[in-house]
């Protein structure tokens, strides 16, 4: 959050009829603190403080006590010019947590304000955090920045994902005005291990090159730091994107710092989300040491 | 070479150093007086000109020649096919690739070096690691990084206190230390930004030429069409190194990420990325 520090949550807020009316004057800060702690056998979520409209769901288990799921809401259902939100995550040693969100991130079109998530991932020793949203929409118009950072403490796992839809695909709406910006920032002991910065300006000839996103208007990412992929799972990572439509275009790479990164560029996010999860089913034994189980809020 | 040797050369160019203020103006046409102080020994030349004539030369012994940058899979999977999409596909590169990161990079590279901080030459190293896309576009700037370096050592081209400083970067890449040597040659940023984007732009149509294939002319068509986006790419790098730091720039062309990671898997290929 900004130095500007945590609004009280303003109960009285209705969800937005529409999304162009969803900013209120100053934009609606939201942010969440969550903490979780190994205990015994079982991960805990100790500690679950929130301000504005981020807030989680009761902790699950459907893969047994170690691995804790949570589900991330935010009840606005969107985002809008001005509203800034807050996720900061810190796993103990040895907890083991998935999150996730129930519903597409929506940045709708800014009222001349930008948006701005953060997100931070703190993972302890032996600790093992699996970042898993569903997809991000960006609608034309819109004017946002993310940027998620993720610190592990020595022998800690993470993987992550983010699936980016650039304007409202389904209605036919491109994304032709407007500014997304994203970064991502893996640090391993306070060094960084890999950094990637994107920038999109509405109508962007980006958006167009063969060399950027291709004319294509989802993009995906899922990284993975941890485990060691051999040439065989890495090989069947690669086999993975033979199951894409053949406009779509995909490609695995394993960096010498123990990053496994796969990206995709496709026509819907359930084909990006679809190749994304094949990978991520190969790679969880490796560095999870279970194997991968879809969370049934994805099954829609 | 011999010890005495490289003190001489050391002496030598720690005096060609001293006329660098003169060199470093922006005019390629000064030619300082005593351009005959430095002749005997492997020191660079006094004239700048003559200096980045050296550093733009494709003779650089650094094995650029051997790297497509994901260009070749590009090719192979039907995205480029003919002279109009190499072009696309190049000056495309050259604008939201390198120009985005890597040649601000340089840029803030070359003014760390040469206001001797050290400290802030290899936070950007560091920088320019983590931010390759895939494994074989790290290994192809530490690869030239370890062969500039090399050629440094091996010709006497850096004085000894130069080579000191640059020793301090372990496997450093090739910008931060194609920074180092034009900010020990005296060469200006806006020079020497153009003359690195440059040598980029002439091996992406070399490795575009094998590829394709391409003929002669058809590769002097895309460099004389690419000329402005190299200026416009020079002009961007250094403002951008200005107004902001490495978290400022940007490093996302998924296709190209894409295009190097099936790369690495071709079955068939003539480069190494």
């Amino acid at each position: 959050m900004t130095a500007g520090g945590l609004r009280a949550q303003r109960a009285s807020a209705p969800p937005p009829a529409a999304p162009e009316a969803a900013a209120t004057p100053a934009g609606w800060d939201a942010a969440l603190a969550l903490a979780y702690e190994r205990r015994g056998p079982r991960t805990v979520l100790a500690r679950n403080l929130h301000t504005g409209p981020l807030v989680v769901q009761k902790p699950l288990y459907p893969e047994g006590e170690a691995l804790c799921h949570t589900v991330i809401l935010h009840p606005p259902g969107g985002i809008a010019g001005g509203d800034r939100l807050a996720v900061d995550v810190d796993a103990g040693p040895g907890a083991e947590v998935l999150l996730t969100t129930p519903g597409a991130t929506k940045w709708y079109k800014a009222n001349s304000r930008t948006a701005a998530q953060t997100t931070h991932l703190r993972v302890g020793a032996n600790a093992i955090v699996e970042w898993l949203p569903l997809e991000t929409i960006v609608f034309d118009g819109a004017d946002a920045r993310t940027a998620l950072s993720v610190d592990i403490d020595g022998p800690g796992q993470v993987a992550g994902w983010e699936i980016v839809a650039f304007g409202r695909g389904a209605a036919g709406e491109r994304f032709t005005r407007g500014r997304f910006r994203q970064a991502l920032e893996i640090r391993r002991a306070g060094v960084l291990l890999w950094a990637e910065y994107g920038e999109v300006g509405g109508g962007d000839g980006l958006l167009q090159s063969a060399a950027g996103y291709a004319g294509r208007t989802v993009s995906g990412t899922l990284w993975v730091c941890g485990g060691s992929v051999g040439d065989a799972v890495l090989a069947a990572c690669r086999d993975a994107a033979r199951e894409l439509p053949a406009r779509a275009r995909a490609g695995v790479t394993c960096l010498p710092s123990g990053i496994t990164l796969a990206r995709c560029l496709c026509d819907s996010t359930e084909q990006a989300r679809g190749y994304l999860l094949r990978v991520w089913t190969l790679l969880r034994p490796l560095y999870a040491g279970r194997a991968a189980a879809v969370p049934r809020l994805w099954a829609t | 070479m011999k010890p005495g040797l490289a003190l001489a050369a050391a002496q030598a160019s720690q005096a060609a150093a001293g006329e660098s203020d003169v060199a470093a103006s922006p005019s390629l046409s000064q030619v300082p007086s005593s351009a005959s102080s430095a002749s005997l020994s492997s020191s660079p030349s006094p004239n700048p000109l003559t200096r980045l004539l050296h550093l733009a030369s494709t003779t650089l012994p650094v094995g650029a020649f051997s790297y497509s940058q994901g260009l070749e899979w590009a090719v192979e999977c039907g995205t480029v096919t003919d002279r109009a999409d190499v072009e696309r596909w190049i000056v495309d590169c050259l604008r939201w690739s390198v120009g985005r990161f890597e040649a601000p990079l340089l840029v803030a590279a070359h003014r760390a070096w040469a206001a001797g901080d050290d400290a802030q030459a290899l936070a950007l190293d560091g920088w320019m690691r983590a931010t390759r896309e895939t494994r074989e576009l790290l290994a192809e700037t530490l690869q030239m990084g370890y062969s500039l370096r090399r050629w440094c050592d091996d010709t006497g081209a850096l004085d000894a206190d130069w080579l000191a400083r640059i020793c301090r970067l372990d496997s450093p890449t090739y910008p931060v230390l194609f920074a180092a040597i034009a900010a020990a040659w005296g060469l200006d940023a806006r020079t020497m930004v153009t003359v690195y984007v440059w040598s980029w732009l002439e091996n992406q149509v070399g490795a575009a030429l094998k590829a394709v294939p391409l003929g002669q002319t058809d590769g002097q068509r895309i460099l004389l069409a690419a000329g402005p986006a190299v200026d416009a790419v020079a002009d961007d790098a250094i403002a951008r190194a200005v107004a902001t730091g490495p978290e400022g720039w940007t490093t996302q062309c998924p296709g190209l990420a894409i295009a190097s990671s099936c790369h690495e898997a071709q079955y068939s290929r003539l480069f190494r990325s």
